[in-house]
């Protein structure tokens, strides 16, 4: 059981968050960047990863997006997909009449395809996904493991040479801290199939670079958690090809609702695969962190939480409420709801609030003396004269936000020098003590993580 | 007349009890009123306020799930001085009175006939928080005004 310290690696989802990592990543451990992002603003995203690095040293990741190009298990539908829907958007017809819009890819996918070449770009083209069909022959499987590969390892580099004016600057970026090997999601339907493509490419993309760590990512649907054999061939697998790290990113995978047996699967993945390699959480909280006791590196998230993610994200949703995280709870809850807690937990005032809640250098400033600024973290407004719903206001979000931000720093720091046994006593502790309030049993999924992380495996 | 499938009654959405509820209110006193009131991401089916008695009411409109109605209701005391639920009197049957007595949460029947009970009254309680009681009195008199 190989303890670790728990790295937290933050995910940019888009550059309107880049304002909170300059602010914070000199205190995290890295930075992930899709490569969709890259492509689709490539001048920006380079200059930003520039900056970063200057500033903080810390390293960087660039995920290859790949599975956003295969197939996917429609849970709604219950049908395998390959329309590829979830890469389009409906863009306006150039010239067309106002208004006019036609579903097509995005400009950032499109690219990305194009620079991985075929089977990626020829799929795009037949507006169908790729197919392990697709990577018949192991030539096949070679030349995508290479362009994918190479693209992480050279893309800043040609972004900054191939204008004159940031061309000097080609060389100042280190390459990034690992490559990834292609990777598409495994659905359920086909998950053989899948499993075995995705070991190919791990094989042939730790074959082919020596020079950078290559890591692989597990990208699979959350019931391959509760299937022992299938778990046991991807570990197999896993253990065979040795590759210097393993994201795991079970679909839908939630901390908080998961089961007990899925979350000990979980501990069993990071137990069976850490002495070999490291094994980070692609969407991970809390509960990953404290599984660094037995052995998991790390987990990354979005500035705004981002601890779990479904291969295919709902689209058309409205902006959802960056809500208040709790930290004993190691969860996010509504500032109402949180408040209509505080009777219950003696909270009456600023001293109690700083003592039991939170005495985040955030909340310090926003709550200072008055207890009613509480109310700030969830401020909410009109954002147009013709909205019709109200919604909360920037301001608010960015408070939840950096407040959650120090917050996961603060239980980084807490998991590196705590025991596991007290960190899971901790944890039955703030069940017991929100279950009087109004989250009542909400909280009960700390006791399952305290159960799996004190279990004897 | 057409009966809902959920509660038995002519009620099939939960908007249509708005009218009587509000006219009852009213009738209590509470005429300062504003529906769909924003209280954080919430949206409070009627919000109103009595100048007569100081006090102010929030009132959740469910057709069927008493629970989920509770836990708004235990939430929307932070702003109300007195919360109800109001539901079709069919429903209000299968509502453990017990537990809405408990927290102080009142329970209104709204009848066919249009008109509405009070079957449980609602108790000042110590949940209400000034900050946001005034600030909801404050917007229900600016919308009055403007």
């Amino acid at each position: 059981m190989p303890e670790t310290t728990p790295n937290v690696i933050l995910r940019m989802g888009s550059h309107s968050e880049k304002e909170y990592i300059e602010k914070t990543l000199k205190q995290f451990d890295g930075i992930m960047v899709g490569a969709n992002l890259l492509q689709i603003s490539p001048g920006a995203t380079a200059s930003l990863l520039l900056k970063l690095h200057n500033a903080s040293g810390r390293p960087y990741y660039l995920d290859p997006m790949t599975y956003a190009f295969g197939a996917y298990f429609d849970p709604e539908s219950g049908k395998v997909r390959v329309d590829l829907d979830w890469i389009k958007s409906n863009q306006k017809v150039p010239g067309g009449k106002k208004g006019e819009t036609v579903r097509k890819f995005k400009g950032s996918y499109r690219k990305l395809a194009d620079s991985f070449g075929p089977p990626f770009s020829s799929a795009l083209d037949a507006g169908k996904a790729v197919s392990y069909s697709d990577f018949s022959t192991d030539q096949i499987v070679d030349d995508a493991c290479k362009s994918v590969i190479s693209f992480q390892a050279e893309r800043l580099r040609k972004v900054f040479s191939d204008d004159p004016e940031t061309a000097r600057f080609a060389n100042d970026l280190p390459g990034p801290a690992a490559l990834f090997a292609p990777y598409f999601y495994v659905e359920r339907s086909r998950s053989k199939q899948w499993i075995e493509l995705n070991h190919r490419l791990a094989l042939s993309s730790t074959k082919q670079r020596k020079d950078i760590p290559i890591h692989v990512v597990v990208c699979c649907h959350l019931d391959l958690l509760g299937d022992p054999d299938l778990s046991a061939q991807v570990v197999g697998n896993l253990l065979a090809c040795k590759p210097a790290g393993v994201w795991l990113w079970f679909s839908r995978f939630d901390e908080r609702l998961a089961s007990k047996e899925e979350l000990s699967a979980l501990r069993w993945w990071v137990e069976k695969l850490s002495p070999s390699m490291s094994v980070f959480n692609m969407h991970g909280g809390f509960f990953s962190l404290a599984l660094s006791k037995f052995g998991m590196t790390g987990a990354a998230h979005g500035v705004g939480y981002g601890e779990q993610k479904d291969v295919v994200p709902v689209i058309g949703q409205s902006t959802p409420t960056v809500q208040y995280y709790v930290r004993a709870l190691h969860a996010k809850y509504s500032v109402a709801l949180i408040t209509r807690c505080f009777s219950k937990l003696g909270v009456k005032g600023p001293a109690d609030f700083f003592s039991k809640i939170c005495d985040c250098p955030i909340c310090k400033r926003i709550v200072g003396d008055d207890f009613n600024a509480f109310a700030q973290f969830g401020e909410i407004h009109y954002s147009t004269p013709m909205s019709r719903r109200a919604a909360q206001t920037p301001a608010a979000a960015k408070r939840c936000r950096y407040h959650f931000l120090l917050n996961r720093i603060i239980e980084r720091d807490h998991v590196e020098k705590s025991a596991v046994a007290d960190i899971a006593k901790e944890c039955v502790v703030a069940a017991g003590t929100w279950s009087k309030t109004l989250i009542g049993s909400g909280a009960e999924y700390l006791r399952l993580w305290a159960e799996v992380l004190s279990a004897d495996h | 007349m057409n009966k809902s499938r959920i509660t038995g009654t002519k009620f099939y959405k939960e908007s249509q009890l708005l009218e009587p509820v509000a006219r009852f209110a009213k009738r209590k006193g509470f005429c300062l009123q504003k529906v769909e009131l924003p209280f954080y991401e919430y949206r409070i089916d009627l919000y109103a306020f009595s100048r007569k008695n100081n006090a102010t009411v929030a009132i959740e409109l469910k057709l069927n799930d008493w629970r989920r109605a509770l836990k708004q209701s235990l939430l929307y005391q932070l702003c109300a001085d007195l919360v109800y639920i109001a539901m079709p009197e069919s429903s209000v049957k299968r509502v453990v009175r017990a537990e809405l007595q408990r927290n102080g949460v009142g329970l209104i029947a709204v009848l066919e006939s249009g008109g509405c009970s009070c079957v449980l009254q609602a108790k000042e309680h110590a949940e209400v928080r000034q900050f946001y009681r005034l600030s909801q009195i404050e917007y229900l008199k600016g919308v009055a005004s403007a």
